[in-house]
């Protein structure tokens, strides 16, 4: 059946290997953070035995290990304890079997630093601050950035000469630069926006008239501090690309057969546009991650705290859902991609279906 | 190319629009709100009363629940909250609890919730309290009624609460502190904790899942209003019990008390000098600078604020060469205390003086200078040269005049000393460097360590270090500088290095080593026995002074145990060094929760 299906096949052999992808980097999220020395428990120990005396310190201990976990527990709930009468650390390979069992009923666990939080009841109140901070500025950023960029290589010139060096700039400069400039500038200085938060702390969230105006006050410039560097790196690659296709055999011989101009131009930005929207799906992607810096600078409400303070204090359970959620988005968009491709690019839908010829 | 238009004329609308004066539409009247900071760094979790460390206001904060005495450490007296007052005697200690002390369902508080609470903390090993159970015997309730059937219907409930001691731990001091501290002893309601619990079987880890974000019952003068990842606001309780049996029938000033959730120290120093917050126990850098802005400190100039806390380094003696008291001598000699004062806290406290005692606030009385000249350290490299000499060590230089080693009497060369702190904590790290420094100056050869946080704070339980930076529990209560000694020198808690210790890190004094010293054991025991304020005096001097001749640790700094800022723009009478009618405590912690009936709104927007 799929012999006929070119498309389809294609589809079915990238998500095989997609499914793999997926199995490795859930066994890596998991060990990884692991792997070291250092041990939650202990850092929560160092937040609460400071009044403790050793006794009850050590049963303290023993319960959070119980609660998370890390050691062996009868049926009945009793710590199982070694010769010595300390308790018996669960293997790390039995932790990822029960890690896997639990995560396939969509049960991620309770977050250690932040116990008694499920961990996916934080990523509920993170995540629409980080998708609502990124998607619209990475989605508008690549957009300008595209049209800017062709629109340079198409008129050369004066436009051009002024606007690649900016776009170079604004590509090359680290977020935080120019998130800290911007706060600096517009925040402190000027006092014209606000320099912390996502909205003003005399709001309440909701869909009044002003709560929007105010988080929209409070946007601009994490928007800003974002939207600039994207439009630089998206701009510097189409505009290349763009000249690249200039100079192509086929923008000749269509110029020779005395095609319309706009006609060409749409030819050629189909074909620019490839792998730019490849860079699209892994920067979509990856966004669940969390704007980290210009959540630290701005003070904004996203998911990037949470994984950096995660991963400090490690938080076992809070790290593996939120790699988790970051490897299922970046593989579903790099699959969207695919696919899309697929439909788009004649020369891989030739391909397959010369494979099959 | 229009998309690419239509996207920067509506940034530019967006930008006039929002340089335009915004319509005040808050839901909080801004004269009516005080904003505080500094103590809630992440997300909201619970509000459990009876977990170990839940999020403002419930730890170490009296605004919903309460303790019975507010700890003044400007007089060192103890100051009614729900108690009205206290009688210390040989073998118990009674509390009166005030008559007009309500929950906010408004029940009474009893007797029983009091008895109920410290009880909890006997079941429950795991509960902050606890350990005082070592310390009392019983909590007896001397007017409970007969019939406690009948004396529900009357209306009768004891309000005599005997902490009876243990006679073998008699210790009142470690009793006081438990009655004033916000983050042990919170007195929570026992008609409504106790039938949760025991719904729950008596499991206490179960209990802990519980969050108390619904309308919980305090007996405290705001309530909870909501909590997001953003804030957590209360609300005034007008029906406080309070305000009547304490205030004089007034209410305190702010409706409502924020408590935004930034992500840095940075951001609340930035919103305390633009007016977005009031209050703040966060360290501000160079706050001379903010003065325009309106913010002030405790005192008016340096050194700003009242600093009672006391960052030292750790040092295990059971790791050659640091068993030798003349090599730590000599290293408490070799730091400079100036450069560690004036650049790793800004200067922010009065210069350090040898031995535990701090020498102003509280425990001035216990200090003695006398002793300091003529048994402390003090910065002095050629001290710390000669003292090297003297024991025998010899540094090795090499031809660019930095140390290559230090050499023992027989000519070996000795274990290079590692001084552990942990990474990124940027004020630790310099004093480490500035300590390490000074040390390596005159011959010792000490390095800098910097671990993770996640291996820094085992180290420092399991003796894995040499030296480590560190700060015994800071807050001013009634108990110090007892407690201070105790933390840092009592030889109960000893156990091998690789096992946990929670109290003398350093394993210093153990009972079975050759050089054990009882008599620092026995002053630890005696003092809080003592009435006569010339033997407690006495006493302490003694102790220091086997302190500073033993240096079994390095006090490296004064610093604040919280710092305390204020912005003028949108409230004042804020407490300060010329009106200091509570100490620098933020609203709700301590006693600086009275400020709260005295602030008065400036009406500026």
């Amino acid at each position: 059946m799929l012999r006929n299906h070119p498309t389809l096949r294609h589809m079915v052999g990238r998500m095989g290997w997609y499914l793999l992808t997926f199995l490795v980097a859930v066994t890596i999220n998991f060990f990884l953070p692991r792997l070291g020395d250092a041990n939650p428990v202990d850092t929560m120990m160092a937040k609460v035995s400071g009044s403790l005396d050793s006794q009850s310190a050590k049963d303290k201990e023993e319960a959070y290990l119980k609660e998370f976990g890390l050691v062996e527990v009868d049926s009945d709930g009793t710590l199982q304890r070694d010769a010595a009468g300390k308790p018996i650390r669960t293997s790390l390979a039995s932790q990822f079997g029960r890690y896997l069992a639990k995560s396939l009923r969509g049960d991620l666990g309770t977050s250690i630093l932040q116990h008694p939080k499920r961990v996916s009841e934080i990523i509920k109140t993170a995540l629409p601050w980080t998708l609502a901070l990124q998607l619209p500025t990475i989605v508008l950023g690549w957009i300008a950035g595209n049209l800017l960029g062709a629109l340079a290589a198409y008129r050369r010139g004066v436009f051009d000469r002024v606007f690649y060096p900016l776009a170079l700039l604004a590509s090359a400069v680290p977020a935080f630069c120019v998130g800290i400039l911007l706060v600096y500038l517009f925040g402190i200085r000027l006092e014209w926006f606000p320099a912390v938060g996502g909205y003003d702390d005399g709001m309440v969230p909701s869909w009044s008239w002003g709560f929007l105006e105010s988080a929209s006050y409070y946007y601009v410039l994490p928007f800003l501090s974002i939207f600039l560097i994207v439009v630089g790196g998206q701009a510097i690659g189409m505009r290349s690309m763009c000249i690249y296709e200039l100079g192509t055999d086929y923008v000749k011989y269509a110029k020779l057969l005395g095609i319309r101009e706009s006609k060409i131009l749409l030819y050629m930005f189909r074909n620019a546009m490839l792998p730019q929207l490849t860079g699209l799906a892994l920067a979509l992607g990856t966004m669940v991650g969390g704007a980290l810096i210009t959540e630290m600078i701005f003070s904004y409400p996203g998911l990037g705290m949470a994984v950096l303070t995660a991963i400090q204090g490690n938080d076992y359970p809070l790290i593996t859902g939120c790699t988790l959620l970051v490897t299922t988005c970046v593989l579903v968009a790099n699959f969207s991609v695919d696919v899309l491709i697929g439909f788009l690019d004649p020369r891989i839908r030739a391909a397959h279906a010369g494979g099959a010829a | 190319m229009s998309l690419a238009r239509a996207i920067v004329v509506l940034l530019s609308l967006l930008l006039v629009q929002c340089r335009a004066e915004r319509d005040p539409s808050s839901a909080f009247p801004r004269a009516e709100t005080l904003y505080v900071g500094g103590r809630q760094w992440g997300e909201p979790r619970s509000f459990n009363p009876l977990i170990s460390s839940p999020d403002w206001p419930i730890d170490g904060i009296n605004l919903l629940y309460e303790t019975l005495f507010f700890y003044d450490w400007q007089t060192g007296k103890m100051e009614p909250l729900l108690a009205e007052s206290y009688t210390l005697s040989d073998d118990s200690l009674e509390v009166v609890l005030n008559p007009a002390a309500r929950w906010n369902d408004g029940q009474p508080v009893t007797g029983w919730d009091v008895k109920f609470t410290f009880e909890l903390a006997k079941k429950y090993k795991a509960l902050k309290l606890a350990p005082l159970w070592k310390y009392i015997r019983e909590v007896r309730l001397p007017d409970e009624p007969s019939d406690i059937r009948t004396a529900a219907l009357g209306g009768r409930y004891p309000r005599h609460v005997v902490f009876v001691f243990n006679p073998e731990r008699r210790n009142p001091l470690v009793v006081l502190d438990a009655l004033q501290e916000a983050t042990q002893a919170r007195i929570v309601p026992r008609h409504v904790i106790e039938p949760l619990l025991a719904g729950l079987g008596g499991d206490m880890n179960e209990f802990a899942k519980l969050k108390f974000d619904q309308n919980p019952v305090t007996s405290g003068p705001y309530r909870l209003f909501s909590y997001s990842s953003e804030k957590i606001v209360l609300v005034r309780d007008d029906a406080y019990w309070g305000n009547q049996a304490l205030y004089g029938g007034k209410l305190p000033a702010p409706k409502y008390i924020i408590h935004p959730i930034y992500k840095s120290g940075d951001h609340f120093s930035v919103a305390l000098q633009q007016g977005r917050l009031d209050v703040s126990c966060t360290f501000v850098p160079r706050i001379w600078l903010k003065r325009s802005k309106g913010v002030r400190s405790w005192y008016e100039n340096e050194p700003f604020f009242v600093s009672l806390a006391t960052p030292m380094l750790a040092i295990n003696v059971n790791h050659r060469p640091l068993d030798d008291v003349k090599m730590r001598r000599a290293m408490a000699f070799a730091i400079n205390y100036r450069d560690i004062r004036e650049l790793a806290v800004s200067g922010y406290s009065k210069p350090l003086r040898p031995g535990l005692i701090v020498p102003f606030g509280p425990e001035a009385k216990y200090y003695s200078e006398e002793d300091a000249q003529k048994y402390g350290t003090y910065y002095d490299p050629e001290q710390a040269k000669a003292l090297l000499r003297e024991a025998g060590y010899r540094p090795v230089f090499g031809a660019d005049g930095e140390l290559v080693e230090t050499r023992d009497a027989q000519g070996n060369r000795l274990p290079t000393i590692y001084v552990k702190s942990p990474t990124g904590w940027s004020d630790y790290e310099s004093i480490v460097r500035i300590a390490v420094q000074s040390m390596r100056k005159v011959g010792i050869d000490a390095r800098e360590r910097f671990v993770d946080a996640g291996l820094y704070w085992p180290a420092q339980f399991t003796g894995d270090f040499d030296l480590l930076l560190f700060m015994p529990p800071p807050e001013p209560t009634p108990s110090k500088p007892w407690s201070r000694f105790e933390f840092l020198l009592t030889s109960k808690e000893w156990a091998p290095e690789g096992e946990k210790v929670y109290k003398n890190y350093g394993r210093f004094n153990h009972r079975g080593s050759p050089d054990y010293d009882p008599r620092i054991d026995e002053l630890l025991e005696l003092i809080p026995k003592l009435h006569d304020e010339g033997e407690i005096v006495a006493a302490y001097r003694e102790l220091n002074v086997l302190f500073m001749r033993y240096q079994p640790t390095l006090p490296v700094v004064y610093r604040p145990d919280q710092f305390f800022e204020v912005s003028l723009r949108h409230w004042t009478h804020f407490p300060t060094a010329e009106d200091p009618y509570v100490p620098p405590q933020i609203p709700g912690d301590r006693l600086g929760t009275k400020m709260l009936w005295h602030l008065q709104p400036t009406g500026k927007n």
